[in-house]
């Protein structure tokens, strides 16, 4: 489904290579984590795939359901199914969450040939999958992320995945933030969106939202690069050991990270 | 930067009502003196009260300034160039719809506004303005029902002098300024309403504004009076051809709320703005102003500015009775060369009076957009509260903001607060509405559309649909 | 306008045709240029947007002397002004002249030369930049250019650290007829350097005067100014100020102006923006009652882009006393990345006063956050009703919320006697203006 290959990345206009390097492979109906210490490039790798303009790809490819997607705008990668969960999700004052989904909905409904939702069939649609990140309908009306805890904007990241039913979702520090309630809501709810036709790409810092979500697949990313993949017991020994025993990877490899 | 291209296309989408209508008009001369002045109050047939209102009004106006204070520059109209009537030949009053000329018809039928009552929205009489004349008012009897005086000024000053001669110039006296004073002395027609007491104005007014004469400069007058315990909501919209010529749109609406009576008046403000170059387009100088003159009264003003070459409006509320409310809700959006300079005065005489204050401007394009507001809390007016709320947003590089608050306060219980920001359609917005599928163009609509949310909500559900195709944007949530 | 407009000579006009007799030799230039500028400029009026709530009738009424001599006065009542920081780097004008006897300069260390500006006529930076970084189009401005008589000099080499803070304390004498002082001052720091300068102006009896303080600082790449003004003058005095200051990359220019005296205050403080990266502060308080007048008319210029700026003006009136604030905040076209915010606080407690602000923003760049917020109010009646449910009377209530509100403005003055000095200032004002009657 997603196959990148040899990926190297630079800030736009700035020349600081921040991927050095990256493989991976991701099939349909997989769940893959990839943990890193700060700084290792996980976020952008995340926010590359997305199409993020601050970043310019030097090298390699992006190859989404066996096409290169690089040239790609943000939003047509999205009509593709591509989805990222924001680390920071941004606010947008004035705009409900309703309208937004609404919007993305029906856009991303009409590039694949779908029907589009009135807005009462919407509002139906909507409604059951409010259940499914436990949130009261007046949510709905509330702007995009405006005024949110960390926990709500969290919860709102996979509210919109839910709606928009994406083939490939990458997930970026959606457990950061959230205290354990908000934790197993948000790791339930990517639970039941999960299928074997979809496939899901979660980052994080720490071991305990894989307590919830089991991966098939972890990888571990250093200094712009994955130093290690292994099954979901890489996860456990991570949370024993640290990064350190790793790093010394990150150089062996190649150059200094 | 595409953003900036994209919004930019988004509002400065070409001007669909820039054609003219080919009518015969009556001979009048151009200029201004007593004569002219006098002959239009011949023309219209009008009592000798009004005809000194006139001269009054002219001869006070010879003896003021043009003003230069506002963050505008034009070249000033040519005064004696002007004509100052221009009426379409054909039977001044109408009894029916099928006297009306049928271009005319036609000219109302491509602007949206059909004026045969059943292909009407249900719900919104309609008093057509024709340059300088009102060529008809819808629903007239269905309001005579409910008690509610709809018509033209012209109508109001032959039908129900006692009224007009008790109300007009109370708010804006007649040397108010140099516009309102011009006006006052040529004013050819415009529209008139009385809701009487304990009435609820069954239907929307609105009145619908259309300069089609190159020449002719338009000076209308609106006067709105509601009595004790009544309601009534006014809308108005304005087009006009495009000309290389500026034209002239000097206004006074005057609005009179007695005890626990509210007004509610919105306009959308579309003329001709002139092309890229800042060649043509109207100069939209008027006079608005409301006076509270009940206790608990309540006036209103929303309007949505994306006209005219130069805009310059400060619709306001004198908040005379205990408890009044004034309301400003605007959204000013300016492109390719016009320069706006709105906002509002809220004079607070009354205790416990409040007012509230939410402007949003948005520039693009080369042009200059400001906001000026004026707050004063008079010694008497205990309690007075005030809120104002005047965002901007800049789209590129060679536009600009600004904002010019006035707050005077000689009371120690009233309570002024303001607040202004600066800012611009962010990036990271950007790609996080794209990452949820939408265009870059959506993005932009839709975070524009937030950003002027709080103002467009105040609009009567009948004009949102229009204000929010004017600003080029889908709007959400909007059922009907 | 299509025909000039006719100059009506006003008394600064009349008066400038008396050249000041001490180092009128000196500043040739400078002189000659701001006479045929002043011929040109007309005195302000209410018609004028920028004088418009400014009442300067109270000015030409007075029948100002050009005569400006040394005055009397006793030792004591100028030494108890001293800050003991500045022990050894004084500077003490009266009247507008320098006074050798209570200055004292001997204490800055390497690369820091202070002084009066007679000493220095050829000096470079002198040469470079007296006069050259004012406004010409300000009557005030030019009047002072035209008959100031010496000022202080504050010039610190690269690198130079100044080591205690530099009070430049201008006194004006009792005397018959009312008289014009004319202060003045140059400040030059260049690349890395770093000084405090403290700026009094106290009247030492009740007489009437106008001092026209003109101040000039030029703050070169990184390097940092501490600016503090204090205006005590007596209630009889008039105060007219331009300080302007050009801030260069990488600089830093933060300045507080405290205004508690005089019966009328102009004060028109302007920071101009010289290149990228610069964060500078232009905050004010101002305490006033009786029948005092007090406007600041502030500018922000920001012609470039990376700017920090912040200004916090907060205003207390009492009695019949009148506020005016205008802050304008300027950026520029392809001034980017912008980070401007303005904060003006007014506190109204009496019937009889009069607050007009009118903050302004003035943006032709789009990548910028800039905002204002502006509130005339009383305390806030929860607050006060807070502590009288803690046993306060309604009147020592106010007095500490009114306390705490002014203090806001004083909290980063960094010289400790100076601070204090302050914060007395503040208490007696509270103590003697909470007025319990006015309530909600």
């Amino acid at each position: 489904m997603l196959e990148i290959k040899n990926l190297h990345v630079e800030v736009e206009g700035e020349g600081t290579e921040i991927l050095k390097g990256v493989n991976l492979t991701i099939n349909k109906g997989e769940i893959h984590a990839i943990m890193g210490p700060n700084g290792s490039g996980k976020s952008t790798l995340a926010k590359i795939v997305a199409g993020h303009p601050e970043y310019e790809v030097t090298k390699g490819d992006i190859i989404y359901n066996g096409e290169s997607i690089l040239e790609l705008d943000p939003d047509e990668r999205s009509h593709a199914g591509l989805f990222l969960a924001f680390q920071y999700p941004v606010e947008v004052p004035g705009v409900t969450n309703n309208t937004l989904l609404r919007e993305s909905y029906n856009t991303i409904a009409a590039s694949r040939g779908r029907e589009e939702l009135d807005p009462l069939e919407f509002d139906d649609y909507i409604r059951e999958k409010l259940e499914l990140v436990d949130m009261k309908a007046d949510f709905l009306e509330r702007s995009v992320n405006t005024g949110f805890s960390g926990g709500e904007k969290k919860r709102n990241e996979i509210f919109q995945m839910a709606v928009l039913e994406p083939a490939l979702a990458l997930l970026d520090e959606t457990d950061s933030g959230l205290d354990i309630d908000a934790l197993r809501i948000v790791a339930d709810g990517i639970n039941k969106l999960h299928h074997e036709e979809n496939s899901v790409v979660l980052i994080t810092h720490y071991q305990r939202l894989l307590n919830y979500i089991i991966p098939d697949h972890v990888h571990v990313m250093i200094g712009g690069k994955v130093v290690k993949s292994g099954g979901k017991e890489l996860a456990l020994e991570l949370e024993e050991k640290g990064y350190d025993w790793l790093e010394s990877l990150a150089t062996v490899n190649g150059e200094a990270k | 930067m595409s953003e900036t291209k994209a919004l930019e296309s988004m509002i400065g989408e070409e001007y669909k009502y820039g054609f003219t209508t080919d009518v015969e008009y009556e001979d009048f001369p151009s200029g201004i003196n007593e004569d002219i002045v006098r002959l239009i109050s011949e023309k219209k047939n009008e009592p000798e009260w009004m005809t000194e209102f006139r001269l009054k009004a002219y001869r006070a106006w010879t003896e003021m300034e043009e003003p230069s204070w506002f963050n505008a520059t034009y070249e000033k109209p040519k005064f004696d160039k002007l004509q100052y009537y221009s009426a379409p030949k054909n039977k001044p009053k109408l009894n029916s719809l099928d006297e009306v000329d049928p271009k005319i018809r036609e000219t109302y039928e491509k602007l949206g506004i059909p004026l045969e009552e059943q292909k009407m929205l249900a719900g919104v009489a309609v008093d057509a303005v024709f340059d300088s004349v009102s060529i008809f008012t819808t629903f007239k009897e269905k309001l005579a029902e409910a008690g509610v005086i709809f018509c033209s000024i012209s109508e109001a000053i032959q039908d129900h002098p006692e009224l007009v001669k008790k109300y007009m110039g109370s708010v804006v006296p007649a040397r108010d300024n140099f516009y309102a004073a011009l006006n006052s002395a040529v004013f050819s027609d415009g529209s008139f309403c009385y809701v009487p007491k304990d009435t609820i104005c069954p239907m929307e007014l609105s009145t619908y504004f259309r300069i089609n004469n190159m020449n002719s400069g338009q000076f209308e007058r609106t006067l709105i009076i509601a009595e004790e315990n009544s309601h009534v909501s006014y809308l108005e919209g304005c087009t006009a051809p495009m000309y290389d010529e500026n034209q002239l749109h000097a206004a006074v609406v005057e609005l009179i709320a007695m005890d626990n009576a509210e007004i509610k008046y919105s306009t959308i403000q579309n003329w001709y703005s002139g092309n890229e170059d800042g060649k043509g387009g109207i100069f939209n100088f008027v006079t608005k102003r409301g006076a509270c003159r009940g206790d608990n009264s309540k006036i209103s003003w929303t309007q949505l500015e994306t006209g005219s070459a130069v805009t310059l409006k400060y619709p306001s509320v004198i908040l005379q009775g205990d408890n009044s409310v004034g309301e400003f809700y605007s959204v000013a959006v300016t492109n390719k060369r016009q320069q706006a300079d709105t906002g509002t005065k809220m004079i607070h005489l009354g205790k416990n009076t409040k007012s509230t204050i939410i402007s949003k401007g948005i520039s693009a394009g080369k042009s200059d957009n400001s906001y000026r507001g004026e707050v004063k809390i008079s010694k008497k007016a205990d309690n007075a509260r005030n809120y104002s709320q005047c965002d901007s947003m800049l789209i590129g590089q060679t536009c600009g903001a600004h904002t010019f608050p006035y707050i005077e306060s000689a009371n120690p219980t009233g309570k002024v607060e303001h607040e202004a920001t600066t800012s611009r359609v962010g990036e990271d917005q950007i790609f996080y509405l794209q990452q949820r599928g939408l265009s870059e163009d959506d993005a932009i609509s839709l975070i524009v559309n937030g950003f002027c949310k709080e103002v467009l909500k105040e609009l009567p559900m009948e004009f949102a649909v229009e204000a929010n195709k004017l600003l080029g944007i889908k709007l959400e949530g909007s059922v009907g | 306008m299509a025909h000039p407009t006719r100059i009506e000579p006003s008394i600064l006009h009349k008066l400038a045709k008396h050249l000041p007799e001490n180092g009128s030799a000196r500043w040739t230039n400078v002189r000659q240029k701001s006479m045929q500028q002043l011929n040109s400029t007309q005195f302000p009026h209410k018609k004028i947007e920028e004088w418009r709530f400014t009442d300067l009738r109270p000015i030409s009424r007075t029948e100002f002397t050009h005569i400006n001599d040394a005055g009397t006065y006793k030792a004591s009542d100028i030494e108890k002004y001293f800050i003991p920081e500045s022990d050894r780097s004084r500077l003490v004008f009266i009247n507008g002249r320098y006074n050798e006897t209570y200055s004292s300069i001997g204490g800055l260390g390497k690369g820091v030369t202070v002084g009066n500006l007679s000493r220095f006529p050829d000096d470079e930076n002198v040469l470079e930049y007296l006069n050259n970084l004012v406004n010409y189009d300000d009557v005030f401005t030019l009047f002072n250019g035209l008959m100031f008589e010496d000022g202080a000099y504050i010039h610190l080499k690269e690198g130079a650290k100044a080591e205690a803070p530099i009070q430049v304390l201008n006194l004006y004498t009792g005397s018959e007829k009312p008289f014009i002082a004319n202060p003045r001052m140059l400040v030059v720091a260049e690349e890395d350097s770093d000084v405090t300068i403290i700026e009094d102006h106290i009247g030492l009896e009740e007489n009437s005067y106008m001092t026209i303080p003109v101040s000039e600082v030029k703050v070169k790449q990184r390097a940092h100014i501490h600016h503090v003004r204090i205006q005590r003058d007596n209630e009889n005095a008039f105060h007219i100020s331009r300080p302007i200051a050009y801030v260069e990359k990488n600089s830093e220019y933060h300045s507080y102006t405290i205004t508690l005296g005089a019966k009328l205050t102009r004060n028109e403080p302007r920071v101009v923006q010289e290149d990228e990266e610069v964060d500078f502060t232009l905050d004010g308080l101002v305490l006033i009652d009786g029948e005092q007048v007090a406007d600041t008319h502030s500018v922000m210029d920001h012609r470039f882009s990376h700017a920090n700026s912040h200004q916090l003006h907060k205003v207390v009136v009492n009695g019949k006393a009148h506020s005016i604030f205008n802050g304008k905040i300027f950026v520029r076209r392809d001034a980017q990345k912008i980070d401007s915010f303005q904060e003006n606080r007014n506190l109204l407690l009496s019937y009889d006063g009069l607050v007009n602000a009118k903050p302004q923003l003035e943006i032709f760049a789009d990548d910028v956050l800039c905002s204002h917020g502006a509130t005339v109010g009383q305390l806030d009646p929860e607050e006060v009703f807070y502590l009288q449910s803690r046993g306060m009377t309604e009147e020592k209530a106010k007095e500490v919320l009114t306390y705490a509100f002014a203090l806001e403005t004083i909290e980063n003055v960094k010289v400790d006697s100076v601070h204090k000095l302050l914060i007395d200032e503040v208490y007696r004002y509270t103590k003697a203006n909470s007025n319990p009657k006015v309530t909600a």
